[in-house]
């Protein structure tokens, strides 16, 4: 018999032998300590069961790089999203798999989160291949999906609980490019453009912006090609463009036919108004291997670190404050901005209710690092990119006017 | 106008055909004499690249002075790597399927040490004469291509003289031809294939230097590298180095040709039907006389 107990049976004696005074004070004192049992345990609860967030990234292989830097950008999100209270006044957990970039181990592993973890929401995956195949499960299971999406086929399916926040989309890329371009007087901007393109899915979306665009501002698209990778030589279509007299150079590829284009240009002095690529150069590592030969070439991007926005300005302070990093890479920021697009939802429906989630998102507007969204029905808000440009060796917003860190550079110089 | 882009064409693409030739004599030595296909081989190409890029970033020092470096070293190397992972699966039954499965391993693991080593990023290789070329009228030569291709012909050559002209070469074209002749006539076959393997891990090393000077590479790029390799010692002929030397300026020719006159989505499919074709008529490629 423990020393309360014995207390308890004294007490009981006590009261017995008719301490009326005792008896309160015994019955006082158990419902204070059985409310504060209560109600601590109940804090602790509330502790110990936190919101799961989880899915998959390709950790390891091809992918790895990017996909860590997602990684890091869901881990600082998560954290400063706790260090204020959590999500709904519960702390977040993040549940992270290994697909390696494989679309069945990604739809696989969003299974897995979701029937066997049973997260309260769904981390949005990368790249497009992979995220892509998550989204039918993620309509399967009625749980909201806030990625890069694949590309706009894949958001005209009828998936209604995907969001692109923002989205990578191809379809967009040259749309910031050619707006500034629009900006220039008629008499100055270029005549005569060649476009090649790679022969993937990737490559063709980037079509339909260059179609739209040099039809309204009246350049003759004189070359228009599809190309296989791996690009055997770059010369040949250089030379071609350079033979025809072509002022806008648009090549929509990736980093290695894009750097072959641009030292195959460089070396045979071809020297065009307006050089547009792909998504090769929005990487580091064009500026990083290209050095000045990257310079002047104008690409797209929905997320960028020198974006003016007061949640932008406020990642990169606390990025400063906390990771003592000057900069912050384009993943990184896409990362805080899909999970703000998810967070939005929860705490604008003030609960985990993944259909009134996905109608809260589509009804309201979402402040994200990468700006201010609505959605549509497909989940993608309206069209846009922000037109980038290689400026000494650094990627600039150069378009829309508002919100640019660094006034285009146009004509493009000559090569060095 | 049309001239100048056939010329321009032709050119770019021999002098691409000549640096997949350098790439596959090596492949083709240790396919032929060896009996060893060897998967890792453009894996070691890439490594090569790798260390020319570190070479150059760090110290200055152009790709080509880095190969008398890194030859010495990949030579060695292949002998070790014969006498500690090769030799032993020759004695199995099936020695070209086991080759392929353990040098697929091989790949893998060299594929994972430049990912540790250098990440993911792709690189791009840029001496100082990188974005320069010489003009023969308006038809532009660039520089490192012709460096490469330079690369190209004098390995092919070196290796040629080798076989042909040097008595350690000639058991090794014994040992290749008739295996059993060659070790009752006193050649000590381990030690001829040993060699033959070091030149071929040295001479992957040499075309991965001359490839970079084109293309841009990641660790994972050997996987494309292989498919070329694979196409000009199969038209070429296996074990044939002037065999392999043709085909490689044949793709050239060929790739060359179709940039001019059909679209570039169909250069692939013509150049790969090329090799079904090859593979109908000359099942044992063109420039070589039996199986």
């Amino acid at each position: 018999m423990n020393a309360d107990f014995q207390d308890v049976i004294k007490i009981k004696f006590s009261s017995r032998r008719g301490g009326g005074m005792k008896r309160k004070m015994f019955w006082f004192v158990l419902t204070t300590t059985l409310s504060l049992i209560l109600l601590s345990g109940g804090l602790a609860g509330a502790q110990q069961k936190p919101i799961l967030l989880g899915g998959s990234l390709p950790l390891t292989g091809v992918w790895a790089e990017t996909a860590k830097v997602i990684q890091k950008g869901y881990e600082f999100w998560v954290e400063e999203t706790n260090s204020k209270g959590g999500l709904l006044g519960r702390p977040i957990k993040l549940v992270i798999y290994d697909d390696e970039g494989k679309p069945d181990s990604a739809v696989k592993l969003a299974e897995k989160v979701i029937t066997v973890d049973k997260v309260d929401l769904l981390l949005g995956g990368y790249p497009g291949t992979a995220a892509r195949p998550v989204m039918p499960v993620a309509e399967k299971y009625k749980m909201v999906y806030v990625s890069m999406g694949g590309h706009m086929a894949s958001f005209t399916q009828g998936y209604t609980y995907s969001f692109g926040a923002p989205p990578l989309m191809g379809e967009w890329w040259f749309l910031g490019g050619f707006q500034w371009l629009e900006t220039f007087p008629a008499d100055q901007r270029p005549k005569r453009a060649a476009v090649y393109i790679m022969n993937n899915p990737v490559g063709t979306a980037l079509l339909p912006s260059v179609d739209e665009y040099t039809k309204k501002l009246g350049i003759q698209v004189v070359i228009k090609e599809k190309y296989n990778l791996p690009l055997p030589s770059a010369e040949p279509l250089v030379m071609k463009a350079k033979q025809m007299n072509c002022d806008l150079f648009v090549s929509g590829g990736v980093f290695p036919d894009g750097v072959m284009t641009v030292k195959a240009a460089k070396a045979l002095k071809y020297n065009p108004k307006a050089y547009f690529q792909g998504v090769g150069s929005a990487i580091p590592a064009w500026t990083k291997e290209l050095g000045e030969d990257g310079n002047a070439i104008v690409s797209g991007t929905s997320y960028h670190e020198k974006l003016n926005n007061p949640s932008n300005k406020m990642l990169i302070k606390r990025v400063k404050e906390k990771l003592n990093l000057d900069s912050v890479d384009t993943y990184f920021g896409f990362s805080v901005a899909w999970l703000q697009t998810l967070f939005a939802g929860v705490e604008g429906t003030k609960g985990l209710d993944q259909t009134k989630i996905r109608d809260w998102l589509k009804k309201n507007k979402v402040d994200t690092v990468a700006g201010t969204f609505t959605f549509d029905e497909k989940g993608l808000p309206p069209p846009f990119t922000y037109a980038t440009q290689v400026v000494d060796g650094k990627i600039e917003l150069i378009y829309p006017a508002e919100i640019r860190s660094h006034k285009g550079v146009y004509p493009k110089p000559a090569w060095k | 106008m049309f001239e100048i882009l056939l010329l321009q064409s032709l050119v770019s693409g021999i002098l691409m055909g000549g640096i997949y030739a350098l790439l596959g004599v090596g492949f083709s030595l240790t396919w032929g004499v060896l009996r060893v296909i060897n998967i890792a081989h453009a894996g070691f190409g890439v490594l090569a690249a790798y260390i020319a890029y570190s070479l150059l970033a760090k110290t200055g020092l152009d790709p080509l002075l880095s190969l008398l470096i890194t030859l010495p070293c990949f030579f060695f190397g292949g002998m070790i790597l014969h006498r500690g992972l090769i030799r032993p699966i020759t004695k199995a039954r099936e020695t070209i399927v086991a080759s392929m499965v353990l040098t697929f391993g091989l790949a893998i693991v060299v594929e994972n040490l430049m990912l540790w080593i250098w990440k993911a990023d792709p690189r791009v290789l840029k001496p100082s004469y990188s974005g320069t070329a010489v003009f023969i009228g308006e038809v532009g030569l660039p520089i490192p291509q012709l460096v490469g291709f330079g690369l190209a012909a004098a390995g092919i050559l070196l290796l040629y003289l080798f076989l042909n002209h040097t008595h350690t070469g000639k058991a090794v074209q014994a040992t290749w031809q008739e295996k059993e002749g060659a070790a009752l006539m006193g050649i000590n076959l381990q030690k001829v294939s040993e060699i033959a393997f070091g030149m071929a891990i040295a001479a992957a090393g040499l075309g991965g230097v001359a490839m970079a000077m084109m293309y841009t590479f990641d660790p994972p790029v050997h996987n494309f590298w292989l498919i070329y390799m694979f196409l000009v010692v199969i038209v070429g002929g296996v074990g044939s180095i002037l065999g392999t030397a043709l085909a490689g300026l044949i793709l050239g020719v060929i790739t060359g040709l179709c940039m001019a006159f059909i679209p570039y989505q169909w250069i692939n499919v013509l150049t790969f039907g090329l090799l079904i074709v090859v593979l109908l008529v000359r099942p044992q490629g063109l420039f070589k006389t039996g199986v």
